[in-house]
């Protein structure tokens, strides 16, 4: 058997290199912010970690056990947010949810005028057929989204 | 229907006959063939089910046991005649002792809330590690409700039930029940039924064991197994969703409190107060799932045709050999290894988390499943947060196993 798995596009090879060799994997030694994500139904889990220069996000690490869509996504969004402001990243992170969620074939929406775009994190739509990954997919952006919780903007 | 079901039980499988009785077989998932190695989630329905359910809806239908109608009056005796069908399948000594309930879940719920009632704090309910959710949370509930103590007798390494220990938990004559799985789900260990009923009895317990998967695979004798009560769900054993079984020794039932109130369960209503019906319709409240019922005594007429015999050697050769096709799978590990095992076989793979296998294999057609199967308890005694797991039915093929091991290599090839 040495035919390719079909992976149905949904496993893009950006995907699997992240899952495999993570940039952005570790901890922080002073993190200012902590955000966790977990999913029961699976068991996976992701921590992000902060370091804000004002409201600029200037360092990301992010410390993953999941599937290769999780780490995946939570390495490519910390690659995505590193530089951007807090409005910016939660925009970039709105974006990515509405890029997942199929209305009619399309995406829900598109992006809002200022929004930076998706980049690399394009490589996560084909999930739009894939509803019960989705949520694999959103963990790092819900733990995110915690760590930015407690930021006055 | 094929010649392979009017010739009455066979004991040489004839497997295109059988596939060509459940229709969803044929269907293409992702334009592959299906492959379907989910039985013990829910089992695929043969055309003998699908056809009585329908006809049933189609020309003898009614509420039962309150019409003085034709309609009703056939339609009960349908209904009833499924007790006497679920007495024989567990030879039960009688049909009184056959509660329909809505799945395993609804009758070991029954039995905490109902046998429940009638612990004192203080005493105790045994069930193991392996248990599934269903056979946990009630007597969670229970415990915080009825001050009882829980307790939770270990497995051993290779997912066997640890009988010395649950000896030592049962030493100290508190323990009121044992509630035990016949048959992991997620491991597939058979547990040794009678020799825990045995244990239960000398140590003054009631024993119960949930036997969803166990009765898809074995022949089931309640008797036999010295149980007191004994559960099962109908859409694993090729029936119906909605429609389960608790089956209970009669005193037992006779004892125990009704679990829900309204029609039907009645002797007399008055506005001051209420008398129950006899067992078992103390604990049927409410019109019940009754073409559910039909179509589960359908699907036991039709496993009884093929014999249960057949399907368990048939199975436990398809186990065997997926044990065996799975070893040459690089980087694959098989979770457990039971003295005795059902079609149940969970497995991960180095650098490949089960969601992904389980994806994966789905895009090539083969349906299994992946996670923790409803038994986090057990997830985290394994050291493992989740699992895929391939079961196997009376439908599965030799070829499927190789389809399955072929696709794992290439999973594996994808990621590593």
């Amino acid at each position: 058997m040495t035919m390719p798995v079909d992976s149905g596009a949904l496993y893009d090879r950006l995907i699997v290199e992240r899952a495999r060799k993570p940039l952005f994997a570790g901890r922080l030694e002073n993190p200012e912010k902590i955000g966790e994500g977990k999913n029961p139904l699976c068991g996976d889990k992701t921590r992000v970690e902060l370091q804000l220069d004002q409201d600029h996000i200037s360092l990301v690490r992010h410390h993953t056990r999941g599937c290769a869509i999780c780490l995946a996504a939570a390495d490519l969004m910390a690659e995505r947010i590193t530089g951007l402001n807090i409005a910016q990243a939660e925009g970039v992170g709105r974006q990515f949810s509405a890029m997942l969620v199929e209305k009619d074939g399309q995406p829900a929406t598109s992006a809002t005028a200022g929004t930076p775009a998706l980049e690399q994190l394009e490589a996560f739509a084909p999930l739009r057929a894939h509803r019960a990954r989705i949520r694999c997919a959103e963990l790092p952006w819900v733990a995110l989204k915690e760590a930015l919780s407690h930021v006055d903007v | 229907m094929s010649a392979i079901l009017e010739k009455g039980p066979v004991h040489q499988f004839d497997s295109a006959a059988i596939r060509q009785q459940f229709p969803i077989l044929a269907q293409k998932v992702h334009d592959r063939p299906l492959v379907f190695l989910d039985s013990a989630a829910s089992a695929q329905k043969p055309n003998a089910v699908i056809d009585c359910m329908a006809d049933t809806m189609r020309t003898q239908y009614a509420n039962i046991h309150r019409g003085l109608h034709w309609m009703s009056e056939r339609t009960t005796e349908a209904y009833e005649g499924v007790r006497d069908q679920v007495a024989a399948f567990l030879n039960a000594p009688s049909r009184e002792e056959i509660v329909f309930t809505r799945n395993s879940t609804e009758a070991i719920n029954l039995v905490a809330y109902s046998f429940g009632a009638l612990l004192k704090p203080g005493q105790a309910v045994v069930i193991s590690e392996m248990e599934h959710h269903a056979n946990l949370v009630p007597w969670q509930m229970l415990r915080d409700r009825a001050g009882i103590e829980l307790r939770i007798a270990p497995i051993t390494d290779e997912g066997d039930l640890d009988l010395d220990a649950l000896q030592d938990i049962l030493s100290d004559g508190q323990v009121a029940l044992v509630a035990i799985t016949h048959m992991s789900n997620v491991l597939g260990s058979v547990t040794p039924a009678r020799q825990i009923a045995d244990m239960a009895h000398a140590a003054g317990a009631q024993v119960l064991f949930d036997g969803s998967q166990f009765v898809v695979h074995r022949k089931t004798d309640v008797q036999a197994l010295g149980a007191d009560f004994y559960t099962f769900t109908g859409h694993k054993l090729y029936g119906p969703t909605g429609i389960g079984i608790l089956w209970a020794r009669k005193a037992l039932l006779d004892a125990m409190p009704p679990f829900m109130g309204g029609g039907d369960m009645i002797s007399t209503v008055t506005f001051e107060r209420s008398t129950w019906a006899h067992v078992p319709h103390k604990f049927e409240a409410g019109t019940p799932a009754i073409i559910e019922a039909i179509g589960l005594g359908a699907a036991i007429s039709w496993v009884e045709k093929v014999g249960m015999e057949a399907i368990t050697a048939h199975e436990a050769a398809l186990t065997s050999y997926a044990l065996t096709r799975l070893a040459d799978v690089p980087g694959l590990n098989v979770i457990g290894a039971p003295k005795d095992r059902g079609g149940v076989i969970s497995f991960t793979m180095d650098d490949v988390h089960p969601h992904d296998i389980a994806t994966l294999l789905d895009r090539n057609g083969v349906a299994v499943r992946a996670g923790h199967h409803c038994a986090e308890p057990l997830m985290r005694r394994l050291g493992l947060t989740a699992t895929a797991r391939a079961s196997f039915g009376i439908y599965t093929v030799q070829e499927e196993i190789d389809v399955l091991a072929d696709t794992l290599v290439r999973i594996r090839n994808f990621f590593v």
